[in-house]
């Protein structure tokens, strides 16, 4: 593996590789445990090793460890939100528009839920739009992770995954302007608050446009060669990550529209159905065990009432949303509450974005820090389970491999 | 235990099933979306019916019963268009076609109804490799012995339905070299193949009886026959077609069979003896692998032609029939199948351009669609 560029330098991380052989080692184990005799997802075993190992519970992994891998991890991210992208239907959303109207009600319904919630535990109103937006995104890795491997077919499965890149979307983007305007209460200049949304968007777009072409004439280099289309695939996604960071755009931005593009101009469908495979789940494993050990579980008890309300209210606004319009977009009233249970899990993206806001802006104190930290940690084991739970009651799952 | 009673029915009326492909719009595999489909279809109003079949990415529209080609010809395009309108809401891919090209049949899932687990439970993994897309017609009859009497008379020109209807060439991911790879995959079934040669509906019932008494069979449902009698119908049902890759050719085929059918109760041009078998495992295998270009031997006659030939001399034959039925459009239609090739030789020409079997798929859903 050592020509692969985006990997770290492992000279200098060979003193943690025993750590991290450890790590993968319990996530497999432990993922197969809760497989076999919970019946639940693997992914849970992963997080709950990152959990165990991390720096705040045993402390095998220290806080340089977890940076090490951070390279690592950003590939991963965006190879998740690569594939997410890649089963956007833009002309679903035409023929079915009550979709996209769906997620723009559950969206917003959630946003607003949350703002509200966190205005009455008194944050300041910017700090606590901040945070709403970030709980407006589904955890794409979660949807995908437990949809495949549940093997799962069917209209929850494939709207969870639509309505999770959408939310994901507009996340991103309302997380970037409010970031934004943040920055201006204290830089008092009004343009960056107009033209860093305009940035990212377009910017964005036109990167993930570029990257697509280029994809795309590699395919057609390659024919259907497997192997050769992975490989590019892999390299392209890199660079991608790698290039939406240096200019500054939105990664998650990026990579969904990268993901979304290539599949809407691969009209003589050359891409052989493309997954990830086992480097991908490694890659899986070390995001899901990280992120969580990154997870400052002692604050759960202080803001716990608090984050449950907060995870109340997010689930109440997805679920109105979801349901709104369920009827207009053919969907059955008992897949429509399916569907809002599997569109639960959050980001965890929102661990590192939350770490961002409270670093830049000291407003961010430990009070609200707790709340947030506690509905992240609760949504970290439950979103899974419903997104497990949603699937399975829907039918969809493939039982022989579930 | 009861004989079976067969239930009168106007004589040369017709209805149609069609066993449909339901495909991911992405990768353009099979998926499980027929109980998301059907719960949709139950709101809208439509003629015939549109029911779940074997697995959860198959669907089967049947039509009422007609007399005349183009009013079964106009339900058949209201059915497909009222299925279109609910897949294209739900993002699922609906196509023709007797075989996915590419599916694996181990990650088939058997629908969840008593009936579908039984199968599954006795046939094992034939029941999976079974899912396969059919087209069957039924020809009403008037009493059991004419059935039978039909039944045997149009078994020869079995090998015609067969090469006109061929849209399977590729199978499990492979071209097969055959036109109908599908039957294949009904050839497995212990009570597969040709119907025995009884000529009366108490003979039929006796041979019945002695199976039923056997333990081998409960009931109808239990032959996988090229054709069988369905008493509770009151027709036979023909079964070797594939399901082609528009629901107008479907209609066309069943017009055929209905003025095959015309010329053979009118003219009784066969004298009807076990020896029209001779050469059917022939013909048919002929027809499956080579389609149109297949050999036809008749075994009465001792002559040997091409399928596509024999075809045609019967169109001949039954040009005044068709003009009595109304189906003269239809039998034009069939001509043209044997003139310009039939939906597998179409299938290999659009794959021979792109390489892409997904891509194949979904030019199968674009053409159901079309029409055309």
């Amino acid at each position: 593996m050592s020509d692969l560029f985006f990997l770290p330098d492992l000279a200098s991380a060979a003193a943690q590789l025993p750590w991290y052989a450890l790590l993968l080692l319990a996530a497999a184990l432990a993922g197969e445990a809760v497989q076999r005799w919970l019946r639940l997802p693997r992914l849970l075993g992963w997080i709950a090793v990152g959990a165990a190992l991390g720096p705040h519970a045993l402390g095998a992994l220290d806080e340089d460890a977890l940076e090490v891998l951070r390279p690592l991890l950003d590939f991963a991210v965006g190879m998740v939100l690569f594939e997410l992208g890649q089963r956007v239907d833009l002309s679903w959303l035409r023929r079915n528009p009550w979709l996209l109207a769906t997620s723009v009600l559950e969206s917003g319904f959630a946003f607003g839920a949350m703002f509200v919630v966190l205005l009455a535990v008194d944050a300041p109103p910017l700090i606590a739009a901040a945070a709403a937006a970030i709980g407006i995104s589904t955890a794409p890795a979660v949807v995908l992770t437990v949809t495949r491997e549940l093997r799962a077919q069917g209209q929850v499965a494939e709207r969870a995954m639509l309505l999770t890149a959408l939310n994901s979307a507009y996340a991103f983007v309302a997380v970037s302007v409010l970031l934004a305007w943040l920055a201006r209460e204290y830089s008092g200049d009004w343009r960056a608050v107009l033209l860093h949304p305009l940035y990212l968007i377009f910017g964005s777009t036109v990167l993930a446009a570029l990257f697509a072409a280029a994809t795309l004439a590699l395919l057609r280099l390659l024919g259907r060669r497997h192997d050769a289309q992975f490989l590019c695939v892999v390299a392209l996604v890199a660079l991608a990550v790698w290039a939406s960071a240096t200019l500054n755009l939105s990664v998650a931005l990026a990579l969904l529209a990268f993901g979304a593009i290539t599949r809407i101009y691969d009209r003589r469908r050359l891409f052989v159905s493309l997954e990830f495979g086992r480097l991908g789940r490694i890659l899986l494993i070390l995001l899901f065990a990280i992120t969580a050990a990154k997870l400052e579980w002692g604050l759960v008890p202080a803001g716990a009432a608090a984050g449950g309300v907060l995870v109340a209210a997010r689930f109440a606004g997805k679920a109105l949303g979801v349901f709104a319009l369920a009827p207009a977009s053919g969907l059955p009233l008992r897949k429509a509450s399916l569907l809002a249970l599997a569109l639960t899990p959050m980001s965890g993206l929102a661990i590192v974005l939350m770490h961002d806001t409270a670093r830049l802006y000291p407003q961010f104190g430990p009070a609200l820090a707790a709340i947030v930290v506690s509905a992240i940690a609760m949504l970290e084991l439950l979103g899974p389970l419903l997104t497990h739970f949603a699937l399975t009651r829907a039918g969809e799952a493939d039982e022989a491999r579930s | 235990m009861q004989p079976l009673e067969f239930r009168k029915s106007a004589p040369l009326t017709m209805g149609v099933e069609l066993e449909l492909q339901l495909v991911h719009a992405r990768d353009c595999d099979l998926t499980r979306a027929a109980s998301d489909l059907l719960s949709q279809v139950a709101k809208r109003r439509h003629p015939g019916e549109i029911k779940p079949e074997i697995t959860e990415s198959m669907i089967e529209v049947s039509t009422g019963i007609h007399s005349r080609y183009a009013p079964l010809r106009a339900e058949l395009q209201q059915l497909r268009d009222t299925l279109l309108e609910v897949a294209a809401q739900l993002n699922v891919g609906v196509a023709g076609g007797g075989a996915h090209p590419f599916q694996h049949w181990s990650e088939r899932r058997i629908m969840d109804a008593p009936r579908m687990k039984h199968v599954s439970q006795l046939y094992g993994y034939l029941a999976k490799q079974f899912t396969v897309f059919g087209q069957h017609v039924h020809l009403g009859c008037p009493d059991g012995d004419d059935a039978l009497y039909l039944l045997h008379a149009v078994s020869r020109y079995i090998p015609h339905l067969i090469a006109l209807s061929a849209a399977s060439p590729y199978y499990q991911g492979v071209d097969t070299a055959f036109e109908s790879s599908r039957l294949n995959a009904v050839f497995a079934f212990p009570l597969s193949g040709r119907a025995p040669f009884v000529q009366t509906w108490d003979e039929f019932n006796a041979y019945f009886g002695r199976l039923r008494g056997a333990g081998i069979v409960e009931s109808m449902k239990d032959f996988y026959w090229d054709i069988r009698p369905k008493p509770e119908f009151g027709t036979i049902e023909i079964r070797v077609c594939d399901t082609p890759l528009t629901v107008e050719r479907a209609a066309a085929l069943a017009a055929y069979a209905q003025a095959l059918a015309r010329w053979l109760l009118v003219e009784r041009p066969h004298r009807i003896s076990e020896d029209l078998y001779l050469a059917y495992t022939y013909n048919r295998f002929q027809a499956c692998r080579f389609g149109l270009g297949g050999e036809f031997v008749d075994p009465v006659a001792g002559t040997r032609r091409g399928i596509g030939e024999e075809v045609l001399a019967t169109l001949e034959a039954l040009a005044a029939h068709a003009r009595e039925l109304d189906s003269e459009a239809a039998l034009g239609e069939i001509e043209a199948i044997v003139r310009q090739g039939n939906d597998a030789r179409w299938m290999r020409e659009r794959y021979a351009d792109s390489g892409s079997l997904p891509d194949l798929v979904w030019r199968q859903v674009e053409r159901l669609r079309a029409g055309r």
